[in-house]
């Protein structure tokens, strides 16, 4: 990769792309990189996925723990889910603890799957009041080329849908496939050259402006929402954003239900 | 159980996943895996999986590591959550601080870091999936992607470990021949000059037993090297 142009550069050339509905890359407004997802690539893991769009590649992991349930709810397991941006992942990734940036977005993929109720949390009670799984979800980007979100919650929910709850392992019975009963999907827009934009690449994520997060899930309930960095923006563009992650939304979860692998 | 009470090599010398004494497990190699970054690489190794990844030369900062004659290097090794039979909280511990400072000054041996005055060159070595001897393959998979990386080098790093198991000393310990084995002796071989960068040991080798696992590094690494030379020219191994 080349060393990043100064953003103000950057910038007023993003803005000259926009005012003629030009991308860096050549794609239209609404328009995603292409995306390639495999399943049950970690051979330690309990349920794995390698999604990849563009340049950025990232890789999420399943691994279950046996946990004691909190007090004010002894019949339900728990889910954990943690991305990591490491500095493997870019240049300006740098060594350290999360920053800000690494723990809104951790949070926010958090936030979309938790909050669909796609895992039945008292599916994993094993012994009420005193023993549950934890399933833990470990997100890990490879190469950071912009729009981590998207491809974190995708990588995500395809890794939960690929896991199987080792109960041989823990000697607690036979194995058996992690419940997921909804697939969130995730759409992040990036204010670029003055107007949204779908799946921003780095340098679009450079020379941005402000985010929005928004991850549906089936009959397109919304799960989460986030806004990100400085800007305003007006209902009307919402609205419209709203509309794209719709469409968008289905096609994803189309593609994830038509994988190999996925329970 | 203990040591050498697990039964891993049968009366004909074949091991619990087929293999001879001396024979080193499936290897592969991918360039180009980090399309971010300078140089990379991922290696497959038996199950093992590692990701290696380098940025730079760059501006060496905060000012003071800056070295006015060299550059310095800054290399992580770091083992995913998920990376394990049982999963690792995320963050750097005493064994990854030790694997990464071995690991740094075996390759700080080849890099010609006199050529870049105050600069830093980030090698991030990162376990995707570990096996046994996930030390030995960052290490290698570091130096291909620098080479990768087109940083000059006066030569690879090839690692690998041997060792004992039942009495019998054998190369490229898997899982658990690391775990129940009697002995374990990684070494990092420059492969054009035969002269060592990196070696530990520990366990319990006769002199004629530590002489055997040293020669079968050394042979090992001469093949392992090929490998890396093939992968370089054609941006992976095996074809």
């Amino acid at each position: 990769m080349s060393i990043p142009l100064v953003p103000q550069l950057l910038r007023s050339h993003l803005k000259e792309l926009a005012d003629n509905d030009q991308r860096l890359d050549n794609r239209s407004q609404f328009e995603g990189r292409d995306v390639e997802i495999e399943v049950g690539i970690l051979g330690n893991a309990e349920g794995s996925a390698r999604v990849r769009m563009g340049d950025t590649i990232v890789l999420a992991g399943v691994k279950f723990q046996t946990m004691t349930p909190y007090p004010d709810r002894p019949n339900e397991g728990g889910l954990m889910c943690m991305a990591e941006v490491r500095p493997v992942s870019g240049r300006q990734h740098e060594a350290g603890p999360p920053s800000a940036e690494s723990i809104e977005l951790s949070r926010v993929v958090d936030r979309g799957i938790r909050e669909s109720g796609c895992i039945d949390t008292s599916d994993l009670c094993i012994i009420p009041g005193e023993k549950a799984w934890q399933v833990i979800l470990d997100l890990f980007a490879v190469s950071d080329d912009g729009n981590l979100f998207d491809a974190f919650a995708l990588a995500g929910i395809t890794a939960l849908r690929n896991a199987t709850i080792p109960q041989e392992k823990f000697e607690l019975g036979e194995d058996r496939p992690l419940i997921v009963s909804k697939t969130p999907i995730m759409c992040s827009y990036q204010r670029v050259g003055g107007r949204f934009i779908f799946d921003a690449n780095g340098r679009e994520e450079l020379g941005g402006d402000e985010r929005i997060h928004i991850t549906l899930g089936e009959d397109n309930h919304v799960h989460s929402l986030q806004k990100g960095l400085k800007g305003a923006f007006t209902a009307a563009e919402f609205t419209e954003l709203m509309e794209e992650a719709r469409k968008k939304g289905q096609e994803l979860r189309n593609m994830i239900n038509t994988l190999e692998g996925v329970n | 159980m203990g040591y050498g009470d697990v039964q891993m090599i049968d009366a004909d010398g074949i091991r619990n996943d087929g293999r001879k004494a001396g024979d080193v497990r499936p290897i592969s190699i991918e360039l180009g895996v980090v399309p971010v970054a300078d140089g990379s690489c991922r290696m497959r190794w038996g199950t093992n999986e590692v990701i290696a990844a380098i940025y730079g030369p760059m501006e060496a900062h905060p000012r003071k590591i800056q070295r006015q004659d060299r550059a310095v290097l800054d290399v992580r090794y770091n083992m995913a959550p998920f990376s394990t039979s049982d999963r690792i909280r995320p963050g750097f511990n005493r064994r990854s601080r030790e694997i990464s400072k071995v690991t740094a000054e075996a390759l700080e041996s080849v890099v010609m870091l006199e050529l870049y005055p105050r600069s830093k060159i980030r090698v991030e070595i990162e376990i995707i999936c570990a096996e046994a001897g996930t030390r030995c393959v960052g290490l290698t998979a570091a130096s291909v992607a620098l080479a990768h990386a087109g940083i000059p080098m006066t030569d690879l790093v090839v690692s690998v470990a041997s060792g004992k198991i039942n009495d019998v000393v054998v190369c490229d310990l898997n899982k658990a021949e690391d775990n129940y084995g009697e002995a374990d002796l990684p070494m990092g071989i420059l492969p054009n000059s035969g002269e060592l960068v990196f070696l530990q040991m520990d366990g319990d080798l006769s002199p004629e037993e530590f002489e055997e696992a040293w020669d079968y590094n050394m042979d090992a690494a001469m093949t392992i090297h090929e490998y890396c030379v093939e992968a370089l020219k054609n941006g992976r191994y095996p074809q």
